[in-house]
């Protein structure tokens, strides 16, 4: 979530996170307001990813109606518009609050790209605390009004976001590391909607250290030559790759 | 009266029987050795002129000798037939019958002592193929001339000693030594796998290259421990069998290269050739007729180059045709000569021309336009005949000294034996050896081995010598694991022992 008019940098923010974590696997939902909400929305059908858009009206209006055309996208591409809200209810002044709620509630990571000081994002922060969710923020620029919000959440201990990794590693529960905020997105080929997938082996790798297949054998009781094989199984799929004599997750080339 | 005695020269692994013909006539005194005798066969003359005078033997100084060394149109070398001109003057002298089916080999010092030649085994065995039975030879290549079966072989301290065995005076005992029997030579304990610490990708691979007698090339930076690696690859290799040993034996016999009284080794060859190894001394030369290189010396055993890149191109493209051959064909202006080069190729190499490509902890200071050249200088026809390629990383400290040992060298070769024995049996030949025909009828793929190979190179553009590559490896995997058909997890392993594919 973020400012309805945000700076060309957060919309920009905001489209790239949401196309990544959607590529990754992550469902984006956001409010399907102008600014940050549609640039979410925008990012994560980009990376042909599921969204969902919750709604402050009935869900037979879409509101501003600039986004009639980005409401039937979303829908055609598998997500969903959802309200708390019967059919034929308009835009009323304390829907959005309630309906920021309702977005935190649905989600397990709340990210705020940029929110000016007492900004509605801001409220929906504060919801979603109550909520015990966890809250992230994108720094901004310090010559900014929009990144005040921001600022003063991380300055309270919300979670730094510099690109979709520091998002995937807040839902897997995994400590982020400081990377390189412009790695490329085929670098976080991470799938999040099945874990482990076909392999338990893929839990075990990174996506920054590579892994000695000699140490994951010991780690996990399995004969050297079976996770060599299943190792190679992986890369075949796309799913790790080598790095020096060890894997990592990852797409593998060949792949794309 | 002429006298005839029979000899034998060396040329390559093969010998050329030589007739030693001794004229004593009336004439114009004098000595004249004829026979397309070369500088070191002439001096001949001297040595035997005073072994005979100092042996108590007669030497017809006050007469016309003529020796002549037949057959006059090959070339003679070497100081081999100096006890056979030796004999033949005496006999001649003291007007005695020559000996028939009987051949004389040695050296002869001033005093009348028969010394030590190369070559030794090489001409006993063919001489026993033409139908020689006795054959004398200096005492302490006795054990060497015996190991060619078939004959008498007498150790002979001196002429005079072969002389008065031949007028019955005083009989030479003939040689008496067990024949040789195949025995396994532990390896020095510090080239057991035992010693060497985590490297499970290396472990692996020398198993692997062991059983199906693959080529391996090691990829690391210094210090991550390849040569011992590649050290431990003949103390995983079954001892040489009684046939490969005379192989190499002969080899070593050209070279002047075996211990007296113990000519047959077991332990297989390791031979590793510094990058600076002339030509001639790789895969053999040298003036005259050419003598066996290193590739030779490592007949039946490993050859290692380590530092591979450092080797000149020109060098490494003469590794080619003994490689497919089996043997190297070396042509001289005297002649040519066929020696065997039955070896199995570790090489090793750093990443990069700084070596610490790739490292956890050593920053690579190599330009990437550097790191591709280096990388560019060991592609080619070498690297499409190893089979295996593996990356070795340095064990991190804290590894060293706490990890448990690995299994020892002991352990490992049962499982390399054994699936040695089933190539064997099956196809006649290590996997190693087998081509696309081959692989197709002894390592046919189920069906989810063969969609998955093909999916792989069609994935990563496998040339057809990829693909034949890991193919044989899996055929390995599955032998090793005693198993008649190649699976998919056998392809699946052998394709993670190749190098990562550099991004284009």
């Amino acid at each position: 979530m973020g400012a309805r008019r945000p700076t060309p940098y957060g919309e920009a923010v905001a489209e790239r996170l949401a196309t990544d974590l959607a590529h990754a696997g992550v469902i984006v939902v956001s409010g399907l307001a102008v600014g940050v909400d549609a640039a979410a929305h925008e990012g994560a059908l980009l990376g042909e990813g599921c969204t969902i858009a919750v709604l402050g009206t009935g869900v037979d209006i879409v509101y501003p109606a600039t986004n009639t055309g980005l409401a039937a996208r979303i829908v055609a591409g598998g997500g969903a518009l959802v309200s708390q809200f019967p059919d034929g209810a308009g835009p009323k002044r304390d829907h959005f609050p309630r309906r920021n709620w309702t977005m935190a509630a649905l989600a397990d990571v709340v990210v705020v790209v940029e929110a000016a000081e007492g900004s509605g994002a801001l409220i929906t922060a504060e919801a979603a605390l109550a909520q015990s969710k966890t809250v992230m923020a994108v720094p901004g620029s310090v010559f900014s009004p929009l990144s005040v919000g921001c600022h003063q959440l991380l300055r309270d201990g919300a979670g730094l976001v510099q690109n979709a990794r520091d998002v995937l590693a807040e839902l897997k529960g995994l400590t982020a590391v400081l990377d390189d905020p412009m790695a490329p997105p085929d670098r976080l080929a991470v799938d999040v909607a099945a874990p482990t997938g076909r392999d338990g082996l893929l839990r075990h790798l990174s996506d920054t250290y590579p892994v000695e297949p000699g140490d994951l054998a010991r780690r996990l009781g399995l004969a050297f030559p079976d996770v060599i094989a299943r190792l190679t199984r992986l890369e075949l799929e796309g799913r790790a790759r080598r790095m020096g004599s060890g894997y990592l997750r990852g797409r593998g080339r060949g792949m794309s | 009266m002429v006298a005839r005695v029979l000899s034998s020269l060396v040329r390559g692994l093969e010998g050329r029987v030589v007739e030693v013909q001794v004229d004593i006539s009336g004439g114009v005194i004098g000595f004249a050795l004829v026979g397309l005798a070369s500088g070191s066969v002439r001096e001949a003359k001297e040595r035997v002129r005073s072994a005979i005078r100092n042996s108590g033997l007669p030497f017809p100084s006050q007469r016309k000798l003529t020796v002549n060394l037949a057959p006059a149109e090959l070339r003679k070398e070497g100081s081999g037939l100096d006890l056979a001109i030796g004999v033949a003057i005496s006999l001649a002298a003291l007007g005695l019958p020559s000996p028939s089916g009987i051949a004389f080999l040695g050296e002869l010092a001033l005093d009348g002592a028969v010394r030590h030649v190369d070559g030794i085994l090489v001409a006993a065995r063919w001489l026993v193929r033409h139908g020689i039975a006795a054959l004398f030879v200096p005492e302490a290549d006795a054990a060497e001339a015996a190991l060619a079966g078939g004959l008498l072989v007498y150790p002979c301290p001196s002429l005079s000693s072969a002389i008065a065995h031949l007028t019955g005076d005083t009989r030479l005992e003939p040689y008496s030594g067990r024949a040789p029997v195949p025995t396994h030579v532990e390896a020095r304990p510090e080239h057991d796998l035992a010693e060497v610490q985590g490297q499970d990708s290396a472990r692996r691979a020398l198993e692997v290259a062991a059983s199906g007698g693959h080529n391996l090339l090691m990829t690391g930076p210094p210090g991550a421990g390849k040569t011992m690696l590649a050290r431990c690859l003949p103390g995983l290799l079954p001892p040489l069998e009684l046939q490969e040993a005379l192989e190499l034996a002969q080899i070593r016999s050209v070279l002047g290269d075996l211990a007296a009284g113990r000519p047959l080794e077991w332990v297989r060859a390791f031979r590793a050739p510094h990058p600076s190894v002339s030509l001639a001394g790789l895969i053999g030369g040298g003036s005259g007729l050419a003598t066996p290189g290193e590739i030779s010396r490592a007949h039946h055993g490993v050859l290692f180059l380590d530092e591979l890149a450092e080797f000149r191109a020109s060098t490494l493209q003469a590794l080619r045709q003994p490689m497919e051959q089996g043997q190297i064909v070396l042509t001289r202006r005297s002649g040519s000569v066929v020696y065997p080069s039955r070896f199995q190729l570790i090489a090793a190499t750093n990443p990069c021309p700084c070596g610490w490509d790739g490292d956890s902890e050593r920053r690579c200071r190599c330009t990437p336009g550097a790191i591709e050249a280096y990388q560019r200088s060991l592609s080619g026809p070498l690297l499409d005949r190893i089979d295996l390629q593996v990356i070795v990383a340095r064990t991190p400290m804290d590894v060293l000294g706490r990890e448990a040992l690995g299994e020892s060298s002991s352990t490992v070769r049962a499982r390399v034996v054994a699936a040695r024995q089933l190539q064997i049996d099956r196809q006649g030949t290590l996997n190693a050896a087998l081509r696309a025909p081959q692989l197709r009828r002894w390592a046919a793929l189920d069906g989810t081995a063969l969609s998955a190979l093909r999916r792989w190179a069609s994935q990563r553009g496998l040339s057809a010598r990829g693909f034949h590559r890991a193919w044989r490896v899996a055929r390995t995997l599955a032998d090793l694991e005693g198993e008649g058909a190649v699976r998919e997890h056998h392809v699946m392993e052998a394709l993670g022992y190749r190098l990562v594919e550099r991004a284009a």
